[in-house]
């Protein structure tokens, strides 16, 4: 099968070099070695057989003894995988022979391989860069591009649901590094890699694992713990009910593509290269808008002169470096027509005139036409104040969102290209319903609006409940993991 | 198990037939208290009904005019809590926020009684926002407010705010935990001082109404989880409970400190003496209790106590913190003289005894002047409400 937008990647450890590669790491046991062995048979693909997994994704290489037995080790379970339609794409990892194991990857049909760095020059398949968000390279040729150190998202252990009275708690996501990555790559598929924690997990864990990465326009590549693949393999009905329920949630993204063409949007643009040093402030600025609930576009620097800043309140110019001139105009000239744009503490020469301003603010607001440039005060400005500050400036009168009652609820507000339709991801990083329903205030009237989540047996039409102050709100029935919001305008 | 127990430890096992046992003046102060006078009406929505019965409450106590004519009056809402989290589809002003119809009217009729300057405060949990921006986000229309009268401005009193330095009060009457306390410069910048309260319970002492109201002018940059060590912080992070709950960090040192470092770390022991002194130091001049709309439970939707969106139908004003909430808590079916082991107060102990104590009003209703509707025709039975909650949710 080709790589393409509709490969579902999984991991699929297996075979001498994994058992190599374990054996390095702590609590390796016989029982796991004895699992990967099994998973190796070619008789454990009847586990994604009926599935949409399309894709496994093989280690191939990793600088180890073990490299030169893995081909051969894997050769009848690639064969009988390509002859069930399946692909495969082999890890070339740590100081593995590159053009050695792309070639040796080529000759075993696999589809393509991933690997860190560039590809080698002679690569006769795809090569999927397979890098730390970060150090993303969407100038590769492949069309997916990998992000290698993606986190199991949830709630970090020792929070409450409910955060305190003060605040939300604290999430781990994944969104903030798949939208930069989208940004950066907008003609590729994106696929995401982490590993559960090595415990029993509910079904609801690799849910959440499967929806936070698609919500925000990734594919995950699945990875079961140890126990559950060991489980999958003994046909235990547990097991099979998690790998059930993880595969149902597989194919509702997909019945639910036709949103993966929509953009991020919202009154706040965040501009960037995403690169070297400006990659930790946006990427922690973008992490942080859905914590204070504020919807927002991502600009990649480059193609900024070519987006439109139709419809924005706000643009956040991240990096250290002042853009250049061209764009440095289109900034300015966004602020005087109304708009207010941040920049940090560097911006050389801010233009305009001083504005008195609260005093705890982050920024020194300036009057610049009919709108506002805000100085960050700080070289190195906490990030959480940062983003509050960004938001108490805008001012809550420019909402067009506001989610209530999801303490540990991120939400992603994208539209299609005419902004006619409009999707609210939802996603529950608790993975259990809260005590009351989530409720939406939606600023712009819409004709429709329903409810879509694999939690639903069928989709709910939600009802307007119009405010006497403007706006709308709709009133959603609990949801555990993920629910989606389709607006029609 | 522990043979000898200190006084303080005594104490803080608490109410233990509490009332005469309370650290703070050498005697009790509620000799010398001010009688107050409390006026109770009937209010069942915040519609064309609203402004008519807090002006006839008004009247009842006195009026309006001798109090904030030519006056500088501050006026503390309550906006208490996450306001994203909601009790149900009930709005924030349903439930636990002080009502903007009500804010408005009350300003209305302050600003028609010819009040020089009205503005409107309060420390919205652990936020620097403007309570234009407050409001905002609850899809409220603080213009509406702004307009209501004359001279109208707000204050997020979190943080020092528009002033140049924080207002220092001292409890003139014996501390119990502080001797004073340091507050935003609206609480000193005004003749009249308001506390425009919610008919409401709390999780930690029993219920929350005027007097406790007034535990919501402490900057959280000097009392909140990241107040400054040695001075205020510029910002305000984290909400109070770290200092004044539980004892878990210092105010800054700027501010006055605790009298003792081995008091209780209860905060059935700490709150209501807390919150006796704050009334103390800075004194209501008028009490206003918004009951149209309320809830049981908890002040905040993290209450673990049953909770739900109720409707009462009353407003309460009274000249006295202690007073008007003494009429408030007979309103909720509880008894105004009741103290630790009683309820409200089952791990409290009362904020209006300690009040008492400390001369700042009368609690027994008896002993001021009550106009209005009679209370026993507007009674709400809190109590009874979260019963039936239990009792439903023992059948589902």
């Amino acid at each position: 099968m080709a790589l393409n937008a509709e490969s579902v990647p999984m991991r699929w450890p297996a075979g001498p070099l994994d058992i190599a590669c374990g054996e390095k790491a702590k609590g390796f046991t016989a029982e796991t070695a004895e699992v990967l062995r099994i998973w190796q048979d070619p008789a454990s693909l009847a586990i994604v057989q009926g599935t949409p997994v399309n894709c496994l994704v093989v280690s191939w290489a990793a600088g180890l003894p073990a490299d030169a037995d893995q081909p051969a080790a894997l050769k009848p379970l690639i064969e009988k995988g390509r002859q069930a339609g399946l692909g495969f794409v082999g890890v070339i990892a740590g100081q593995a022979d590159k053009p050695a194991a792309v070639a040796s990857a080529q000759a075993a049909g696999l589809t393509a391989v991933a690997m860190d760095g560039g590809a080698p020059a002679s690569a006769g398949i795809p090569v999927i860069p397979w890098n730390k968000a970060s150090q993303v390279r969407p100038a590769a040729k492949s069309p997916v591009v990998g992000i290698s150190d993606g986190i199991w998202p949830g709630l970090p252990q020792a929070a409450s649901q409910a955060g305190g009275p003060t605040n939300l708690p604290w999430v781990d996501s994944n969104g903030a590094p798949v939208l930069i990555v989208r940004t950066l790559a907008p003609d590729k598929t994106v696929w995401i890699a982490f590993d559960p924690p090595q415990q029993k997990l509910p079904a609801e864990a690799y849910v959440l694992a499967v929806a936070d990465a698609a919500s925000y326009g990734a594919k995950w590549v699945i990875s079961l713990d140890d126990q559950l693949r060991a489980d999958l393999a003994a046909r235990k009905q547990p097991a099979a009910d998690v790998w059930k329920k993880l595969n149902e949630t597989l194919a509702f993204f997909d019945q639910h593509k036709q949103s993966r063409t929509f953009q991020p949007d919202g009154p706040l643009a965040v501009v960037s290269n995403f690169s070297g040093p400006n990659w930790d402030a946006a990427e922690e600025a973008i992490n942080l808008f859905p914590r204070i609930r504020q919807p927002f576009r991502v600009i990649a620097r480059s193609r900024a002169m070519g987006a439109s800043f139709a419809g924005l309140q706000a643009v956040l110019y991240v990096d250290q470096e002042a853009p250049d001139a061209a764009l440095r105009q289109k900034l300015i000239a966004f602020a005087q027509g109304g708009g207010t744009l941040f920049v940090p503490s560097k911006w050389p020469n801010p233009e305009g005139l001083p504005l008195t301003a609260e005093p705890y603010l982050m920024f020194n607001l300036r009057k610049l036409g009919n709108g506002r440039l805000a100085v960050c005060k700080d070289a190195q400005p906490d990030p959480s104040d940062l983003v509050d500050d960004i938001q108490n400036v805008i001012s809550h009168r420019n909402d067009i969102l506001r989610l209530y009652n999801a303490p540990s609820m991120n939400f992603l507000y994208e539209t299609s290209a005419q902004g006619g339709q409009g999707v609210i991801h939802l996603l529950n990083f608790s993975r259990r319903p809260g005590s009351d329903g989530p409720l939406f205030y939606v600023k712009e009237p819409h004709k429709s609006a329903r409810l879509v989540s694999p939690e639903l047996a069928s989709p709910a039409e939600l009802a307007f409940a119009r405010q006497e102050a403007g706006g709308a709100e709709l009133f959603l029935p609990k949801l555990s993991v993920y629910g989606a919001i389709e607006l029609e305008k | 198990m522990k043979q000898h127990l200190t006084r303080r430890e005594l104490l803080a096992g608490a109410g233990i037939g509490a009332g005469a046992l309370l650290v703070g003046p050498a005697r009790s102060l509620a000799a010398s208290a001010p009688t107050g006078r409390v006026a109770v009406a009937r209010c069942k929505t915040y519609g064309p009904e609203l402004v008519p019965a807090m002006e006839k409450m008004f009247d009842q106590i006195g009026g309006l005019s001798g109090l904030v004519k030519g006056k500088t009056v501050a006026v503390k809402i309550n906006l208490i809590g996450v306001r994203w989290q909601r009790l149900g589809n009930a709005p924030m002003e349903e439930t636990f926020w002080t009502h903007p119809r009500a804010i408005g009217a009350a300003v209305h009729l302050m600003g028609k009684a010819g009040a020089k300057k009205i503005r409107v405060v309060e420390g919205p949990w652990s936020t620097p926002e403007t309570l234009e921006e407050v409001m905002l986000s609850m899809n409220w229309k603080p213009q509406d407010i702004l307009n209501a009268a004359p001279n109208v401005e707000f204050e997020n009193t979190n943080y020092l705010g528009r002033g140049k330095k924080y207002s220092r009060f001292m409890v003139p009457s014996g501390a119990m935990i502080y001797p004073g306390y340091d507050l935003n410069h609206s609480y000193e910048d005004c003749d009249v001082f308001v506390s425009f309260a919610k008919l409401k319970e709390h999780a930690a002492t029993g219920v929350t109404l005027s007097m406790k109201n007034v535990y919501g002018t402490t900057p959280v940059t000097i009392y909140g989880e990241g107040a400054g060590v040695d001075e205020p912080s510029v910002r305000p992070h984290g909400g109070r409970g770290g200092t004044f709950h539980f004892a878990r960090r210092l105010p800054s040192k700027s501010a006055p400190q605790q009298i003792d470092m081995s008091l209780p770390k209860d905060a059935g022991y700490r709150l209501p003496r807390i919150i006796a002194e704050l009334n103390s130091a800075r004194p209501v001049h008028l009490a206003i209790i918004d009951g149209v709309k309320a809830a049981t439970g908890a002040e905040t939707n993290y209450g673990s106590r049953p909770q739900a969106a109720v409707n009462p139908g009353v407003l309460i004003a009274g000249t006295n913190a202690v007073a008007t909430d003494a009429v408030a808590m007979a309103v909720m079916g509880f008894d105004p003289m009741a103290v630790r082991g009683k309820a409200p107060f089952a791990n409290s102990d009362s904020m209006l005894q300690l009040g008492e104590n400390l001369g700042v009003g009368l609690r027994d209703p008896s002993k001021n002047d009550i106009a209005g509707v009679p209370i026993s025709e507007v009674v709400f039975d809190y109590t009874a409400v979260r019963d039936k909650i239990l009792a439903d949710r023992k059948k589902a």
